[in-house]
């Protein structure tokens, strides 16, 4: 238990059972009374996000997060499979929890996660990711509505739109948090 | 890091202003004690406490004012004008950050013969003077002035009248998603609802003025003879709470019985902690105060928001947590 008042950004909570982490934390000290903290809560599995006014001496279950590496073995459909690197235990999570990280991760490659107790709580995908473009529509022509733009898919089967300009086998940095192009990637 | 010696410029303009504003208005400046040694009694309020050591006289406990009050509604029972005071003022376990450093600047000003609602229209004049050319646009527009009722229920739907035991307050409170334990007082529910709901609607462009606290909040300001509030305003600036008012409590029993309760309130939370307890001056809350009303103002938050800064540690020189982090041999 901690009180609410030593409760900072980072911190790790139990709410009704369910794992959240603190994003935002204010204090209030209104012109008369009790002081406050008000909360920005965001569960790591879901995204969900929780407002939560509490007296600073109100008891908060914290609880005790770890990084640890994990590596992506593959998706089928329904759930990630992932192993711990230094266990090799292999960790199973429903895809549904990391809406659209299929199109962000590599097979093979290690990710840094975050994990209470045995319960993967978030996985750490960089803010900018380079792929291949494996299929490009053809730009249709006269058709500037779009600002001059097409979609193109990547390898990882993410459709990204980007200028007419990208070809097949080009390499192009997107951004994983909005999914938009940021640059063409000549090596 | 070089100091930001623009900050210092800035807040010397702003009191240069501020005496100018009053002092054209036959306010006196008046300077009293930093260390006292009797605090009015503020369960809510921790304080610092040091003590007089002198061989040959005698030793004492003595405290630092959370705020001049206590001296300067001793000058006002003593047949002043109206007073006005620029100080230093302190707050023990106060957090630290963006609006809070336990030493803080506080504007006090106390206005015969006003009520609380005349000292929003002087606080509007001395704000329209103090706006500088690094001031946000929206400084300028007029006050929005509501009482903390009409602020409830315009975000929470339902009317503060009705809500007067704290079961219902309580029950209330949960409806709107907030956890107030069982046996939460009636203050802290309402607090608790204010702090979530008004507070955090309120825009980042506008100063609002909310009138009429409720009357559960125990403070020296007059309540109501027909409604459970009282006289009491605070002002918002773009969303922080930058003052407060209130139309000064002139019955002596009134004051005598509020010293009884929350002095009793302040040592059954004390006892037993490390928090200081300090002592009540018996002279005090028998001063027949005048009819008056005062306004405090957090001249640290004012002079962050007056130059668009983004917070008061861009204020201050020496912030709290740089002190409170500094090494020692």
């Amino acid at each position: 238990m901690i009180k609410a008042g030593q409760i900072d950004k980072g911190t790790a909570l139990l709410i009704k059972g369910q794992p959240f982490v603190c994003i935002e934390r204010e204090f209030v000290n209104p012109g008369k009374g009790s002081a406050f903290v008000r909360l920005k809560l965001k569960s790591p599995s879901t995204g969900q996000v929780l407002s939560e006014t509490m007296k600073s001496q109100d008891n908060a279950e914290d609880i005790t997060v770890e990084d640890r590496d994990i590596q992506y073995l593959y998706n089928d459909g329904t759930n990630f499979a992932f192993m711990n690197v230094e266990t090799f235990d292999q960790i199973e999570v429903p895809m549904a929890n990391f809406p659209d990280y299929q199109y962000f991760m590599r097979e093979g490659e290690t990710y840094r996660a975050t994990f209470w107790e045995d319960q993967l709580l978030d996985i750490l995908i960089p803010a900018k990711i380079v792929f291949t473009v494996a299929e490009a529509e053809e730009a249709v022509k006269g058709d500037t509505v779009q600002g001059a733009t097409k979609y193109v898919t990547t390898e990882t089967g993410l459709r990204v739109r980007v200028p007419i300009f990208i070809k097949q086998g080009e390499k192009i940095r997107v951004n994983t948090e909005t999914k938009e192009y940021l640059e063409r990637v000549n090596k | 890091m070089p100091f930001d010696f623009q900050s210092q410029a800035d807040r010397a303009d702003m009191y240069r202003r501020i005496r100018s504003f009053f002092d054209g208005r036959g306010y006196l400046e008046v300077f009293t004690p930093t260390l006292s040694p009797t605090l009015i009694p503020e369960p809510t309020i921790q304080d610092f406490s040091t003590r007089f050591v002198n061989e040959f006289l005698s030793s004492r406990d003595f405290y630092l004012v959370p705020s001049p009050e206590i001296f300067m509604k001793e000058i006002l029972a003593s047949g002043s004008p109206s007073i006005y005071q620029i100080s230093q003022c302190f707050r023990n376990c106060e957090q630290l950050g963006r609006i809070h450093n336990p030493e803080f600047s506080m504007l006090e000003y106390y206005t015969l013969g006003y009520d609380e609602k005349d000292s929003i229209g002087l606080t509007e004049e001395l704000v329209r003077q103090l706006i500088c050319d690094k001031s946000p646009a929206w400084l300028s527009k007029p006050f929005r002035v509501l009482s903390v009722r009409e602020a409830v229920m315009d975000a929470c739907a339902f009317d503060l009248d009705d809500y007067q035991e704290p079961g219902a307050l309580i029950d209330k409170a949960r409806s709107l998603g907030e956890t107030p334990s069982d046996d939460e007082a009636w203050d802290d529910v309402f607090n608790r609802i204010f702090i979530s709901h008004v507070e955090t609607g309120l825009a980042d462009d506008e100063v609002v003025v909310f009138t009429d606290y409720p009357v559960q909040i125990e403070c020296l300001a007059k309540a109501y003879d027909d409604a459970p509030y009282r006289h009491r305003w605070e002002m918002y600036m773009g969303g922080i709470e930058v003052a407060n008012c209130y139309q000064e409590e002139d019955s002596v029993d009134k004051t005598l019985s509020y010293y009884a309760k929350e002095g009793q309130r302040l040592k059954s939370e004390r006892e037993g902690t490390q928090l200081p307890c300090p002592p009540m001056s018996k002279r005090f809350p028998s001063l027949q105060v005048p009819a008056s009303s005062g306004v405090a103002i957090g001249l640290d938050r004012l002079l962050m928001v007056l130059t668009g800064r983004r917070s008061i540690e861009e204020v201050l020189l020496f912030p709290f947590e740089g002190l409170l982090g500094e090494q020692v041999f």
